[in-house]
């Protein structure tokens, strides 16, 4: 089970969000990627687009403005 | 991996303006309250570009700036955050819980804010295309990489009419479907003017999409004319659906009362078939959804979970516990009748000092613990014994007949 992670901060959408489909597509079942957002609606479409995906999503709020969206692949 | 659990006073599903302002009024009555978002804090709110009615803001405020004051001042008294989706809940009894997928958070009270998601055409071909793929529903997120290109609103709203106005900064040409007749909106009067005399925004009237239609993306819309029957294929890079909302209330079904669309009912207290379970913002059966409704809402329900968590900790430890028998008078104080009583009850209660505990329960205020008490008439006397509803007394209520419900024999009371 590995862990990635994609560094957007400072990218607009929908940048974010394909970077995130593009690395979840090398990863394994199980591994976890870690996306690094600032923009805020990176923070919609990102989690919306992996739970319709059915992967299980949690984000943790670094700073302020600044969030990590974590995704488990499940399938 | 293991699941978590972790203890709150309340949780409050959903980080919209009715959630943040239930978690403000929670977390200044200092109850430990987490809040559970799916995404981004300030919910519906924040896919709005400007706020221009919710009061205090007369210049206006763009819906993610209103909604980060909500949360900075929900924080500021000390309400925590957690941004996940909730997967289940277990309402009924005193502990609540919430389930998360790595958590389980254990609560007295619950406040249901999980407000709705974007409404869909069920045309065909819709799924294949939804959010990155050419179907949006946030012209906040996506106007910017439609710069010079051209797209379609489907819609006639306010929300449909004012996103689509901002779309025509970035696009070349916003076309917009409407299946109303020439002329007509749902959206307000100065917004279909507006729009109206906008060079860059083109109507389809009585119009319906009948087709999305592309490869990997996106490339056409079909929209049928609902008078002529005919189809017309629609060249647009994007297409922004804003055709209204449906409840977030899948994982409430069975469980909370709602109506047929799927809305939570509650009373105006915000209380929902389940004691110690809030409904409050667009997920309520409610008239008007607004930020500013939802605020009303959410202070309601807040309040009510203050109320409900210090009423149950009125029942558990002072009505229900302890080692003496307790007599517990439900009374009314705006009955003259309950209040004739009360010297009785003042003289039993001295009589009887350290053998009966006497608790008075004034139903005006709250009726939460007579609920609790199974009481639906006042005034009465219940008796409590090892914690136990060991008889009540609704009549005829004397000296004499308070010491038969409560067992003592008039020898002892002397």
């Amino acid at each position: 089970m590995a862990e990635y992670t994609v560094d957007c901060l400072g990218e607009a959408c929908p940048v974010p969000l394909m970077k995130v489909q593009k690395k979840m597509e090398t990863m394994a079942v199980g591994d976890v990627l870690v996306a690094q957002i600032d923009h805020s609606c990176a923070m919609k479409n990102i989690p919306e687009w992996a739970r319709n995906q059915g992967h299980n999503v949690e984000i943790e709020e670094v700073d302020d403005g600044e969030w990590e969206i974590v995704i488990e692949k499940t399938k | 991996m293991e699941k978590k659990t972790e203890q709150y006073d309340v949780v409050i599903i959903g980080g919209g303006a009715a959630g943040l302002t239930a978690g403000i009024y929670c977390g200044r009555a200092r109850l430990k309250t987490l809040i559970i978002e799916k995404a981004l804090v300030g919910g519906l709110a924040t896919y709005t570009n400007e706020i221009e009615n919710y009061p205090g803001f007369p210049e206006g405020e763009t819906g993610l700036g209103l909604m980060e004051l909500f949360h900075k001042q929900a924080k500021k008294f000390g309400v925590k955050f957690k941004l996940t989706d909730v997967r289940g809940v277990q309402l009924e009894g005193d502990v609540k819980v919430v389930e998360t997928f790595r958590t389980n958070y254990e609560c007295k009270a619950v406040v249901l804010a999980s407000g709705g998601k974007p409404r869909l055409t069920g045309s065909k071909g819709e799924d294949k295309y939804l959010y990155d793929k050419g179907i949006s529903f946030c012209a906040t997120c996506d106007a910017a990489a439609n710069t010079g290109k051209t797209v379609m609103v489907i819609g006639s709203g306010d929300a449909a009419i004012e996103e689509g106005m901002f779309l025509t900064k970035f696009a070349s040409k916003v076309i917009v479907s409407v299946m109303h007749e020439e002329g007509k909106m749902d959206c307000n009067e100065i917004a279909r003017e507006e729009a109206l005399q906008n060079p860059k925004m083109e109507f389809k009237w009585n119009t319906v999409t009948e087709e999305f239609k592309g490869g990997e993306r996106l490339e056409s819309v079909v929209l049928k004319n609902l008078k002529t029957g005919e189809l017309d294929d629609v060249k647009v890079d994007t297409c922004f659906i804003f055709i209204g909302y449906l409840p977030n209330t899948e994982i409430f079904k069975g469980i909370v009362d709602m109506n047929r669309a799927g809305y939570l009912i509650t009373n105006e207290k915000m209380e929902t078939n389940i004691p110690g379970v809030y409904a409050a913002g667009d997920v309520r059966d409610k008239w008007l959804k607004q930020v500013s409704t939802a605020v009303g809402d959410g202070a309601i329900a807040g309040y009510a979970c203050e109320k409900y968590i210090a009423e149950s900790e009125q029942f558990e430890n002072q009505i229900m516990a302890g080692d003496l028998p307790g007599l517990v008078f439900v009374y009314n104080a705006v009955d003259p009748k309950a209040r004739a009583l009360m010297p009785v009850i003042e003289q039993f209660e001295e009589t009887h000092a350290g053998r009966v505990k006497v608790t008075r329960v004034d139903v005006y205020k709250s009726e939460g613990i007579a609920n609790r008490l199974g009481i639906s008439e006042t005034p009465c006397a219940v008796c409590i014994r090892d914690g136990q509803k060991a008889g009540t007394l609704a009549e005829n209520i004397s000296m004499e007949s308070l010491e038969k419900l409560m067992g003592l024999s008039l020898v002892e009371s002397k």
